[in-house]
C-alpha cells in the first residue's frame, strides 16, 4: 500500500492535491483513500491532507503515521513542530520538498537518511493568488515519483477536481501539474509501497491513567486573560508586511483597527508596531494603508537577512 | 469605558483588547468586525458563543478574551444569554455581587446560527426583553463546516452544497426585517470595513437596555475564495454597491446610515469572489447578473 502525505499551509491546496492525486491512482484502478485532516486551524495554518493506494481494499484508517512519500509544499514548515514534516519518517520515505535550496543542503539541514527530491521550479516566489496552483503540482510530482500513474490519468484526475473552479484555474492547473510530472523523469517510481500493518502486531499506546476528578476541577475553564497570545501565529505568515517609517503617516487609526488580528498596536508617540510574533500575514494593512507605506517581503528574505546579520 | 463620544476615525479605540494567536484564518472579515466590538465593549462582558468559526478562538487552554466566554450549542446562545442575565440579576438582587461588578451579556452567533436554528431562541429572547447584544457575523454560510449554505447565503453564490452553473438557488433572508418586526429596542446592520460606522451603532447600542441586535457581513477569504488582503476592500464594494445597506433601527424607525452615491455596480463586487465565478466563466451569465442589480435597485428604489 502506498501511503503518502502531504504538508502545507492552509490555502495552499492541500486538500485539492490529495484529491488529485486519489483520483489519478482511482482511475489506474487502485483503491484509495483521500483525506485532509480536519482541525481547528485555518488559512495560512499547517494542514495536512493524506492517500493511501491499495491494489486491495483498505483497512487501515485515520491520519498516516508512517508515510511512503512525504510531499512538503511549502518549506518553511520544516522547523515548525506543530507542522510535524518528519514524523514518522524512515531511511526509505522519500521526501519531495518544495524549494530553491538543493537536495544535499536539505539532507544536511534535516539531517535526512532517506532520498529527497527537489519540487521542479521549486521556490520560485509566485503571485500568492497562483498558491492554490501549489496543490496541483505538488499532485503532478507525487504521481510521477509513485511511478504507477500515466499522464493522461492524471490529466483527468486535475479535471476532476478543479473543474468547479472555473476553466481558467483548470487550465493553469492541468498544466502546472503535467509540467511537474514531466520535469521529475528521472525520479519516476522511486517511492516503494509500504507493507501491509497487520492489525495482530498492534501495541497499544502507553496510555496515562487518569483518574476521575470532580466536575468542577475537571471542567475546562480558562482563569487567565488573552493567553492566546501564547499562540505564535506569526509562523503562518509567508509574506511579512514591513513599515516604511519615513513615508508612514502616522494614521494608526486606519492599519491598527483595520488588521483583523490585533497585531498592530499603536505605541506611545501614536506611531503603528507590527506584532511579528501574531502577525498572519494576511496583507489587509497593505491593502489599506493610504500612502502605501506598508510593503510585503517574503518571509523567507527577511529571516535569512535577519541570520545573516545576527 | 468611557464617555467619549466617537464621531471621527481618530477617536476610535487605539489600544486593542482581542488577544492575537486564534485559530481564525488570516484576513478572517468576522474576526475584523469582533475585534473592532470587542474594543468597545471592553472586558466587562460574557460571550455566549453558538458552535461555529468563532468557537475556536476559545480551546483550552488558550482565549483571546480579557472576560467571560461560554459555549453553547448552536441553536442555543440566546437561551445560554438568558441564564447568564437571570444568573447576575440573582446575585445583584441578593447583594452577592456589588453593582460595579455586573456584567453586560453578549451573544456571538454565525449566520448558520442566527438565520436558521437560533431563529426560534433569538425570537423568545427579543420577546422577553432580555437584556442583552446580539452580534452575528454573517459569512454567508457554514463556514466552519466547509462552507455548506445557510439561510444567509446569497442567490447565485457557489457554496459547496451549491455547485453548478446557476450557484445557490435560494434568496438570501432578510434577517434584519425579522428582527425589526419584533420591535427590539435596537438593531443596526454594520461592516467591520466601515469601521467610524460600526464605532457609532456599538456605541449606541451599549448606551441602550433591552435587547439590540447587530449584524455584521463578514467577508471570508476561505468561504468567498479571495486573497485575504482584499477583506477590507470586499467590505467596502458591499456597502459602495448597495448589496449591503448600512442601517439602523431605533423608536420604530429604520435609518439608513450610508446611502451610497452614486451606487456601483454590483458586479464590481460579485467579480471579487471565486463563489460568482460561475457568473463571469465561461460566458458572462447576464441573465443571472441583471437579476441581481435588480434587487438591489429595488432595494435601494424603496430608500431614496
Ligand atoms: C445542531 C448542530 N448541528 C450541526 C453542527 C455542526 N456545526 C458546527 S459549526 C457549524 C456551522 C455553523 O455555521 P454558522 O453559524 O454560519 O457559523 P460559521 O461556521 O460560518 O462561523 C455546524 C453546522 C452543530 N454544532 N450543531
Ligand atoms: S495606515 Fe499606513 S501611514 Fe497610516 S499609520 Fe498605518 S502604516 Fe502609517
Ligand atoms: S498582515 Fe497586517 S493586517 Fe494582516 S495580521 Fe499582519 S499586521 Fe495585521
Ligand atoms: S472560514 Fe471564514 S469566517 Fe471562518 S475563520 Fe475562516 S475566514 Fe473567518
Ligand atoms: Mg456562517
Amino acid at each position: 500500500m502506498y501511503r503518502i502525505r502531504f504538508h502545507g499551509r492552509g490555502g495552499q491546496g492541500m486538500k485539492t492535491a490529495s484529491r488529485i492525486l486519489g483520483s489519478a491512482f482511482f482511475r489506474e484502478g487502485y483503491e484509495v483513500q483521500d483525506a485532509p485532516r480536519y482541525g481547528a486551524e485555518r488559512r495560512g495554518a499547517p494542514i495536512f491532507a493524506y492517500v493511501r493506494a491499495a491494489q486491495r481494499p483498505i483497512h487501515e484508517r485515520g491520519g498516516i503515521a508512517q508515510p511512503d512519500l512525504v510531499v512538503v509544499a511549502d518549506e518553511t514548515l520544516t522547523p515548525i513542530p506543530a507542522a510535524g514534516v518528519l514524523a514518522g519518517v524512515s531511511a526509505r520515505t522519500v521526501l519531495l520538498i518544495n524549494s530553491a535550496e538543493s537536495e544535499d543542503a536539505w539532507k544536511a539541514r534535516l539531517n535526512y537518511a532517506g532520498r529527497i527530491v527537489r519540487l521542479p521550479g521549486g521556490g520560485e516566489t509566485r503571485e500568492r493568488a497562483e498558491t492554490a496552483t501549489i496543490g496541483a503540482i505538488c499532485a503532478g510530482a507525487a504521481a510521477r515519483l509513485v511511478g504507477r500513474i500515466s499522464r493522461e490519468a492524471l490529466a483527468l484526475a486535475v479535471d476532476d477536481e478543479i473543474a468547479a473552479l472555473g476553466r481558467e484555474a483548470a487550465e493553469k492547473s492541468r498544466e502546472r501539474a503535467l509540467a511537474a510530472f514531466d520535469a521529475l523523469d528521472f525520479a519516476e517510481g522511486c517511492v516503494m509501497e509500504g507493507e501491509a500493518h497487520d492489525a495482530r502486531g498492534y501495541a497499544a499506546p502507553e496510555w496515562v491513567e487518569l483518574a476521575a476528578e470532580a466536575a468542577l476541577a475537571a471542567a475546562p475553564d480558562i482563569r487567565a486573560v488573552a493567553t492566546s497570545v501564547e499562540v505564535r501565529t506569526g509562523l503562518w505568515r509567508t509574506l511579512r508586511p514591513v513599515i516604511d517609517y519615513d513615508h508612514c503617516k502616522g494614521c494608526s487609526w486606519v492599519c491598527s483597527t483595520l488588521c483583523p488580528d490585533s497585531a498592530i498596536q499603536v505605541d506611545a508617540e501614536g506611531a503603528p508596531r507590527i506584532d511579528y510574533d501574531h502577525c498572519k500575514g494576511c496583507l489587509v494593512c497593505v491593502a489599506v494603508c493610504p500612502p502605501h507605506a506598508i510593503r510585503a517581503l517574503p518571509e523567507k528574505d527577511v529571516q535569512q537577512a535577519q541570520e545573516a546579520t545576527a | 469605558m468611557s464617555e467619549h463620544v466617537i464621531q471621527r476615525m481618530k477617536d476610535l479605540p487605539s489600544t486593542h483588547l482581542l488577544g492575537s494567536g486564534t485559530p481564525m484564518c488570516a484576513g478572517c472579515g468576522g474576526l475584523g468586525a469582533l475585534h473592532e466590538i470587542y474594543d468597545l465593549l471592553g472586558t466587562r462582558t460574557v460571550f455566549v458563543n453558538a458552535a461555529g468559526c468563532m468557537t475556536l478562538l476559545s480551546v483550552y487552554p488558550f482565549t483571546p478574551f480579557r472576560g467571560s466566554w461560554l459555549y453553547t450549542a448552536m441553536a442555543s446562545a440566546p437561551a445560554g444569554a438568558q441564564g447568564v442575565r437571570d444568573a447576575l440579576d440573582i446575585l445583584l438582587e441578593h447583594k452577592r455581587i456589588p453593582p460595579e461588578d455586573d456584567l453586560s451579556t453578549v451573544v456571538l452567533t454565525g449566520d448558520g446560527a442566527a438565520y436558521g436554528m437560533g431563529l426560534s431562541a433569538t425570537s423568545g429572547a427579543i420577546e422577553r426583553g432580555l437584556d442583552f447584544l446580539y452580534l452575528c457575523y454573517d459569512n454567508e454560510g457554514y463556514g466552519n463546516t466547509g462552507q455548506q449554505f445557510s439561510g444567509a447565503t446569497p442567490h447565485a453564490a457557489r457554496t459547496s452544497t451549491s455547485a453548478g452553473a446557476r450557484g445557490y438557488s435560494g434568496e438570501k433572508k432578510d434577517l434584519f426585517s425579522i428582527w425589526t418586526a419584533h420591535r427590539p429596542v435596537y438593531a443596526a446592520t454594520v461592516i467591520g470595513a466601515e469601521p467610524l460606522d460600526l464605532a457609532k451603532k456599538i456605541e449606541k447600542a451599549k448606551r441602550l437596555t433591552g435587547p439590540r441586535l447587530v449584524l455584521a457581513l463578514a467577508p471570508c477569504p476561505t468561504g468567498w475564495d479571495f486573497d485575504p488582503q482584499q477583506t477590507v476592500e470586499i467590505g467596502r464594494l458591499a456597502v459602495r454597491t448597495g448589496i449591503w445597506p448600512l442601517k439602523e433601527y431605533l423608536d420604530g424607525k429604520v435609518v439608513h446610515t450610508r446611502v451610497p452615491h452614486p451606487r456601483q455596480p454590483v458586479e464590481d463586487y460579485l467579480k471579487t469572489q471565486g463563489r460568482f465565478r460561475h457568473l463571469f466563466e465561461p460566458a458572462r451569465n447576464e441573465a443571472l447578473l441583471g437579476e441581481i442589480q435588480a434587487r438591489v435597485d429595488a432595494y435601494w428604489a424603496n430608500v431614496e
